[in-house]
């Protein structure tokens, strides 16, 4: 898997500092697992992080080492406070993410029709965010949209064209505000895309618009 | 998705990212503190445990209360950070990670998960905010050089708008997104900020490799 495209450093630093919301969280570290420059790159922003810790003033704590060591096991499932990471989550391994992220087989998610070629599965909302599986067979055209916010996909398998750039497994697309695109799929294959989106999407014409408030798009 | 039970938690790894193998920190004192944190988990050894914690304990716990906890608060997320560094020590691993960026770790999940949990924003967050908004970067900077960070001291040198943006990411614990609204700026600038100034200490911090 060649990746070619990258989520801005903000993301990376975000998701390093754990500032992100669950669902761009989950698809930024789906992005990174599968990717070895974002891997060093989040790596470092840990490293600044350490770094910045341990340049704090120290404060009082009344604990104490012998204390800690004698101290009866607390609860530790905060050690997992990632969502759970498969090793190759994008391309090939589509099924690992499924495993891993979904609990579920793809045909188990709640699937609706959106359009021509067009099926999409919400996986969380919370607050204004979003969070999609998106399946569309070759060739569709999804409507030409802008966002009121953020948006991240990733694609988990075949590819897509935003004018004359192309989002294949692997890469990460960074929509926003200033955004408007209109992904077309190619003709090899289907494609699947894991997205998170801030607000509603903004289309720019009628069908759609009519389609959002049925679809929670 | 399902809460994996601890015995998930042990197999997933704690720094989910596959950081490159065996980079020295080139800092003697980082690797020093990764010698012991290697005896606690491979000895049980109570005195390198001692020393990572009086090394760590006052430390991080200042950086919790600069994210804006109360003392007592502050204090039970270390309990848990440091309980963690001693009962999962087996789960550090020196390929991946120096000790203190897995400390570090620990508490940015132990952070992340107490915001979730709690579903709430923290209101000694908002005080600390007020209190120190206009100040933030010049404190930051002389606590820095009161503590002698080589990295914060070279957060200083960075122009001011991107430290503050850094700061307000790694201390006020806020996205791009609530950084940019915070300042009333485009997003794409917060971001131009974050990525130059990162990208400035990042060379920094590869030279001092």
């Amino acid at each position: 898997m060649s990746i070619t495209r990258h989520p801005d450093s903000a993301w990376l630093i975000d998701y390093a500092c754990g500032n992100l919301s669950r669902g761009f969280e989950l698809v930024v570290s789906a992005h990174v697992m599968a990717c070895a420059r974002c891997a060093e790159e989040v790596r470092c922003a840990e490293r600044l992080g350490a770094e910045l810790m341990l340049g704090s003033a120290p404060a009082p704590a009344r604990l104490t080492a012998s204390g800690i060591i004698d101290a009866e096991p607390r609860e530790t499932a905060w050690l997992n406070g990632r969502p759970r990471l498969a090793t190759q989550p994008a391309g090939a391994s589509l099924q690992s993410f499924v495993d891993a992220y979904l609990d579920c087989g793809l045909s188990a998610l709640p699937w609706r029709k959106a359009g021509r070629g067009l099926q999409i599965a919400k996986l969380r909302a919370e607050d204004d965010e979003r969070l999609w599986v998106l399946r569309a067979a070759p060739n569709t055209v999804l409507p030409h949209h802008g966002h009121a916010g953020s948006e991240l996909t990733l694609v988990l398998k075949g590819a897509y064209f935003n004018g004359d750039t192309i989002y294949a497994a692997g890469d990460l697309e960074d929509a926003n505000e200033t955004t408007e695109h209109q992904p077309i799929v190619t003709r090899d294959g289907e494609c699947i895309c894991l997205a998170a989106t801030e607000g509603p999407l903004r289309f720019k014409s009628w069908p759609p618009r009519l389609a959002q408030r049925y679809l929670g798009i | 998705m399902n809460t994996p039970p601890d015995a998930a938690v042990d197999s997933a790894a704690i720094v989910p990212f596959p950081l490159d193998a065996g980079r020295p920190e080139g800092d003697d004192s980082a690797s020093q503190e990764t010698q012991l944190l290697l005896r606690v988990r491979d000895q049980r050894d109570r005195a390198a445990y001692q020393r990572l914690f009086d090394l760590f304990a006052g430390k991080v716990q200042g950086y919790l209360r600069r994210t804006g906890l109360d003392p007592a608060d502050a204090e039970n997320i270390l309990q848990d950070i440091m309980l963690a560094v001693w009962q999962k020590a087996r789960l550090f691993d020196a390929q991946r990670a120096s000790a203190r960026t897995w400390i570090f770790s620990l508490a940015r999940n132990r952070l992340i998960d107490m915001k979730r949990s709690a579903k709430r924003e923290y209101a000694a967050l908002e005080r600390f905010h007020q209190e120190t908004a206009d100040d933030q970067v010049y404190e930051e900077d002389m606590l820095a050089r009161a503590a002698g960070s080589k990295s914060v001291a070279l957060l200083s040198h960075l122009p001011p708008e991107q430290a503050s943006v850094l700061l307000m990411a790694y201390v006020e614990g806020k996205s791009h997104r609530e950084i940019a609204l915070e300042l009333n700026l485009p997003i794409g600038t917060v971001k131009s900020r974050a990525r130059l100034g990162f990208q400035r200490v990042r060379g920094l911090l590869e030279q001092a490799s």
